[in-house]
C-alpha cells in the first residue's frame, strides 16, 4: 500500500460510502471499545457505486447531461439499458434479495442505507 | 468450454446484440455510435441488446461472493438468451463477467440450479445455458474477417501515430484478442508506437485499495509516456479501462495541476474514420476529458495533403 495521502476522488467517495452507513463503526467504537470491530460485507468506498447499482441496476446515470451528450452523437437520448426498462431493474432486485446480498450487505433496500 | 462458446463461424442469420454495460451509454456516446455504425457498415445484423443490467464486475463481486457474481449475471445471460441474440461486449470487463458466468454454470449444474431459481423467483425464465458471449474484436476478426475490413478502408489514417491500450482483461485467453487488436488497428493505417507500459494495467481494479498506485503507477505513467512522446492519440477498447483514463486525466489535472493533451479514443472511431466517416457523423468532438481538435485537425490537413 503506498503510504502517500489518497487522491481527494477517492476520499470524496469513501465519504460519500459513509454517508449511506448508518452505524459508524469508528465512531462508535470510542464509546464502545471493548466491542469487536467486524468487516461488512459492503466496504464504505464501494457503497456508494453499490447504491447506485442496487436502485438503477447501473453503476453509472444517465441524467439529463447524459442525454444531450448522446443526443449530440446521434443516439437515442436512452440508452436501451435498464435505464429504459425499469421493470428490469425490479428484477434485479428481486434476485438481490433472494441471493442475500441485501442481508449480507446490511442494505435496507427502502432507506437506500448500510447498517454497517 | 462450452460448445456454444467454441462456435467460430457465424451463420448469415445471426443476430448481434450489443450489450452497452454501464460506462459507453454514460460516457462514451462517440464510441456506441462509432461502433453501431461500423458493424452496420460492415453489413453485420447488429443491434442493442435490451433490458441491460451492470454485468457484474468479476474482478470486484466475484471476489467478494462468487454466487452473487453468478446470480447477478445470470439476468443478463437469460435476457439474451431470450432476445435470441449473440451478446456481444466492447469492454473486457463485461466480456469476462458474461464469458466466464457461462463457463461456470455449464461446468457446475448445482450453480445453474441455483441461478436458475433465483431467475424464476424473479419471474424470468431460467436459463438454458445457450447464450453466445463475443467480444466485439472477435465479431470483427473472426466472423467480418480482415480481408472484408481492409476493403472497407477508403481513408486510411497515415500518419496518425498512437499507443494503445488493450486492457488486462482481453490478454486472459493469451495473445488472441490483443493480436486481433492490433492487427485491425493497422488495419486502418494508424502508426502503432511500442512502449514498456503497452501491458501496464489500467488500475481500475486497484483504485478502491489504493488509488495513489491505481492512478499514479498504473494510468498515469501510461498516460504521461503518451504525453512525452506526442503521440497524435491514445487508443483503447475497454470501456472499464476508459472509466480509468478518464478519472485520470482529471485528477491529475486538479491534484497535480498536470493537463494531458492526448485524446482518448475508441478503436471503433478510428475505424470509422478509415471507412469514409467524418468525425460531426459519430459525435466525435464532444464529450471528452480532452478534446480530440488536434487530431481532427491533423486528419484533415493530411487529407487535403493526399488530395
Amino acid at each position: 500500500m503506498s503510504q502517500e495521502q489518497p487522491i481527494k476522488a477517492w476520499t470524496k467517495l469513501l465519504e460519500a460510502g459513509r454517508k449511506i452507513t448508518t452505524h459508524q463503526q469508528v465512531d462508535e467504537n470510542k464509546f464502545y471499545p471493548l466491542r469487536r470491530v467486524f468487516r461488512p460485507a459492503a466496504p464504505d468506498i464501494a457503497k456508494a457505486s453499490m447504491k447506485r447499482d442496487f436502485e438503477q441496476g447501473l453503476v453509472y446515470y444517465v441524467g439529463d447531461d447524459v442525454e444531450n451528450d448522446r443526443a449530440m452523437c446521434g443516439l437515442d437520448r436512452l440508452p436501451p439499458t435498464a435505464r429504459s426498462f425499469k421493470d428490469a431493474i425490479d428484477k434485479k432486485r428481486i434476485i438481490l434479495e433472494d441471493a442475500g446480498v441485501f442481508e449480507k450487505t446490511t442494505y435496507d433496500k427502502k432507506k437506500g442505507t448500510f447498517e454497517y | 468450454m462450452t460448445t456454444a462458446q467454441t462456435k467460430n463461424k457465424t451463420d448469415d442469420q445471426t443476430k448481434y446484440g450489443y450489450f452497452l454495460g454501464c460506462v459507453m451509454p454514460a460516457k462514451m456516446p462517440w464510441a456506441e455510435k462509432a461502433t453501431m455504425l461500423v458493424s452496420k457498415h460492415l453489413g453485420l445484423d447488429f443491434g442493442y441488446m435490451k433490458e441491460t443490467l451492470c454485468c457484474v464486475r468479476p474482478g470486484v463481486w466475484k471476489a467478494v461472493n462468487p454466487d452473487w457474481w453468478l446470480s447477478i449475471t445470470a439476468q443478463n445471460l437469460a435476457n439474451a438468451e431470450k432476445q435470441g441474440i449473440v451478446m456481444v461486449d466492447t469492454c473486457n470487463g463485461c466480456y469476462v463477467s458474461h464469458y466466464e458466468a457461462i463457463q461456470e454454470l455449464h461446468e457446475e449444474p448445482e450453480k445453474m440450479k441455483m441461478v436458475n431459481e433465483h431467475l424464476v423467483k424473479a419471474g424470468m425464465d431460467p436459463l438454458k445455458g445457450t447464450v453466445r458471449v463475443r467480444h466485439y474484436l472477435e465479431l470483427l476478426y473472426e466472423d467480418v474477417g480482415m480481408k472484408k475490413i481492409k476493403a472497407n478502408v477508403v481513408n486510411p489514417l497515415t500518419g496518425i501515430k498512437i499507443m494503445r491500450h488493450v486492457g488486462c482483461h482481453a490478454r486472459k485467453r493469451g495473445d488472441i484478442l490483443p493480436n486481433y487488436f492490433d492487427e485491425i488497428l493497422k488495419a486502418t493505417g494508424v502508426e502503432i508506437i511500442d512502449t514498456p507500459y503497452d501491458k501496464t494495467c489500467c488500475g481500475l481494479l486497484l483504485y478502491f485499495s489504493d488509488s495513489n498506485q491505481s492512478i499514479l503507477d498504473r494510468i498515469g505513467k501510461k498516460m504521461l509516456t503518451a504525453k512525452e512522446l506526442n503521440v497524435d492519440a491514445y487508443a483503447i477498447i475497454c470501456s472499464g479501462c476508459y472509466d480509468q483514463f478518464d478519472r485520470a486525466v482529471k485528477v491529475y489535472k486538479d491534484e497535480k495541476g498536470i493537463a494531458f493533451d492526448t485524446p482518448i479514443v475508441h478503436f471503433s472511431e478510428l475505424l470509422a474514420l478509415a471507412f469514409g466517416y467524418k468525425p460531426e457523423d459519430f459525435g466525435m468532438m464532444y464529450c471528452r476529458p480532452i478534446p480530440t481538435t488536434k487530431l481532427i485537425d491533423k486528419l484533415k490537413t493530411l487529407k487535403e495533403g493526399k488530395q
